[in-house]
């Protein structure tokens, strides 16, 4: 006979743990600095079409190479266009790829990582796949993807999510490993738990604290990759406005037009650094030695 | 640890193989038919399917693969499609720019990371912590690429007092080596300083409080002689396994740095390569990348297990 003991787990107590940690978060003023910007910038890129004083592509020859003024608030380029309505559009294209990249990169990483941590058997193949990966620096798989590929907004977003690819394995792998020598889970396995329901209720939601934080840390790096890539022409090509390529065609015009080059690259500075901001103070509310400090 | 350090090399062994696959066919991957490339666009399909003969390109994959492997342990990559120069000699040629700068750049990284990181932990809680962790955030959120162009706006194009572009040796003439690098080694260095400056403050702050420290401060050392040759001295095992471990990242910081500086090295090869579609030379570059980056990281893991028995498993990459 079977004594079914039942025991509370942790599943339900993640959610409630982290509105804490996010209170926690919003009392720190820096972070909380940090997600309003964000929230800002979103918001801007959302509806740059709305909030664009000019269309991003519209010339004008009689207004070239204008300094910042009242009519062009971030000055114009070399054909006249307006570089406000250019950065807002640039914004966008930087936290698509930013976004889309992570995202990509936690869905194909968090089950390879679920997997290889809880199988014991498929551990070393994908931990060698993995290792792989990272034999190649991050920009230099980056570029060879581009390379394969061809330059575009797609590939930006599939190569940085590749680059990114063993960060989120890593870290899904490792909670894995730490989560499935926990009690509750020997609880849920002695409850007659099968492994899926065991990686779907009770292991992926308490490593998803250590995955968002990796999230955070990964979308800043995204976007700086985004803006290089872009830079070097292997990602997203004009006429579509990336900062990164808006700073590459600032460069020949550096003497006549200085802010050409300045401004896209305070907007990507302002935008990783207000990402980075709230992605410390997160990490700070969700981990329990971090407040002990 | 024998039988470590054999796992260990047993496991790079296998990642360096599976290195030589991925750049292998990944360079089979690109758009475009090498033999038609290599024939040259007014090629006639006969002078093609000699080269494609010529090259073992019209052999199964598993036996080109084998091909490559054989050429690759006689140190043979092929010759550049662009300049017509074996590969090998080539890298062997850019790879002392790309050196220098990584030597010079860990130099700045270490020197402005281990300062701000230990003055962070020391006086905590007043304007020289928040002073070094402001520095450490704008580190990280500076993308080096446009860090570069606006140095080279200041100190090129404002106020000419550093050169913008080009590459002395070291060897050559010190002092212009000095200034050509200069600028490029402190924007490539920023980066991996605000790194350094964070793991430096963590592992001081973790050795701040331990026993050992408490014991010293009992003895009536002062407090410099407390934090430089206790706390500090524990501190550094930690840093310097996350300094080789971010070797990878400084190859890729150097891919942009020196197209922007026009150094000549092993980045601007890379970059160069691609845009041109010199598939030998890809294939050259991405490789020694791959192969230097995985001895790297199984010499920092050989040193952290030596330095610190305590850590085992190559979990500690960030």
């Amino acid at each position: 006979m079977t004594t079914v003991v039942e025991l509370p787990t942790p599943t339900v107590v993640a959610p409630r743990s982290r509105r804490r940690a996010l209170r926690r978060v919003l009392r720190n003023p820096l972070a909380a600095a940090g997600l309003v910007v964000v929230v800002v910038v979103l918001a801007a890129a959302a509806l740059a079409d709305l909030l664009a004083p000019y269309p991003f592509d519209l010339v004008d020859f009689d207004a070239t190479l204008q300094p910042p003024s009242l009519a062009h608030w971030f000055g114009t380029d070399e054909l006249g266009r307006d570089q406000l309505s250019r950065v807002l559009h640039g914004l966008r294209v930087s936290m698509i790829v930013g976004v889309m990249s992570v995202v990509l990169s936690l869905v194909v990483g968090v089950p390879l990582g679920l997997l290889a941590g809880f199988y014991r058997l498929l551990d070393p193949v994908i931990s060698r796949l993995t290792d792989t990966l990272l034999a190649f620096p991050f920009l230099v798989l980056a570029v060879g993807l581009a390379a394969i590929l061809g330059p575009s907004l797609t590939t930006a977003t599939v190569a940085l999510a590749v680059g990114l690819l063993p960060l989120i394995i890593r870290v899904a792998r490792s909670e894995t490993l730490r989560l499935r020598e926990m009690d509750f889970v020997a609880a849920a396995v002695a409850d007659g738990a099968d492994d899926l329901e065991l990686l779907r209720r009770h292991i992926l939601p308490n490593a998803v604290n250590a995955l968002l934080v990796q999230a955070t840390v990964a979308v800043p790096l995204a976007i700086i990759g985004e803006a290089i890539l872009s830079f070097l022409g292997l990602g997203v090509r004009p006429p579509i406005p990336s900062l990164g390529v808006m700073i590459a065609s600032a460069q020949p015009l550096f003497r006549d037009g200085p802010w050409l080059a300045v401004i896209p690259g305070v907007a990507i500075v302002v935008l990783t650094l207000a990402l980075n901001l709230f992605g410390d103070g997160l990490r700070d509310a969700l981990d329990p030695r971090e407040l002990r400090r | 640890m024998g039988r470590y350090l054999l796992r260990r090399l047993v496991e790079s062994a296998v990642t360096l193989v599976l290195a030589t696959m991925v750049v292998f066919l990944g360079v089979r991957a690109l758009p475009g038919d090498p033999a038609r490339t290599l024939a040259g666009e007014e090629a006639d399909p006969v002078a093609i399917d000699e080269i494609r003969r010529q090259y073992g390109l019209d052999q199964p994959v598993p036996v080109q693969y084998y091909r490559y492997l054989e050429n690759l342990a006689r140190g043979e990559m092929g010759d550049s499609l662009r300049t017509g120069l074996p590969v090998t000699e080539t890298i062997r040629d850019a790879l002392p720019v790309t050196l220098q700068l990584a030597v010079f750049s860990l130099a700045v990284a270490v020197l402005i990371g281990i300062g701000t990181g230990v003055v962070a932990a020391v006086r905590r809680r007043g304007p020289a912590e928040w002073g070094a962790n402001t520095v450490a955030l704008l580190g990280l959120s500076i993308p080096n690429f446009w860090l570069g162009l606006m140095a080279i706006l200041v100190f090129a194009i404002a106020f000419p007092v550093l050169p913008a572009s080009g590459f002395v040796s070291v060897f050559e003439n010190p002092v212009e080596s000095f200034r050509h690098l200069l600028m490029p080694s402190l924007v490539l260095g920023t980066g991996l300083a605000a790194v350094v400056m964070r793991q430096t403050r963590s592992a001081m702050l973790e050795s701040l409080s331990a026993d050992y420290v408490r014991t010293a401060r009992a003895k009536g050392l002062s407090g410099a002689q407390v934090v430089l040759s206790h706390a500090l001295r524990n501190s550094l095992i930690v840093v310097v396994t996350i300094v080789g471990l971010q070797l990878g990242g400084l190859i890729s910081g150097a891919v942009v740095t020196e197209q922007i500086f026009v150094l000549p090295g092993f980045g601007k090869l890379t970059i160069d390569a691609v845009f041109t579609r010199d598939y030998p030379m890809i294939q050259g570059v991405v490789l020694v990348t791959a192969a230097a980056y995985i001895g790297i990281n199984l010499l920092v893991d050989m040193l952290y297990s030596v330095i610190d028995p305590r850590i085992r498993v190559g979990g500690a990459a960030l």
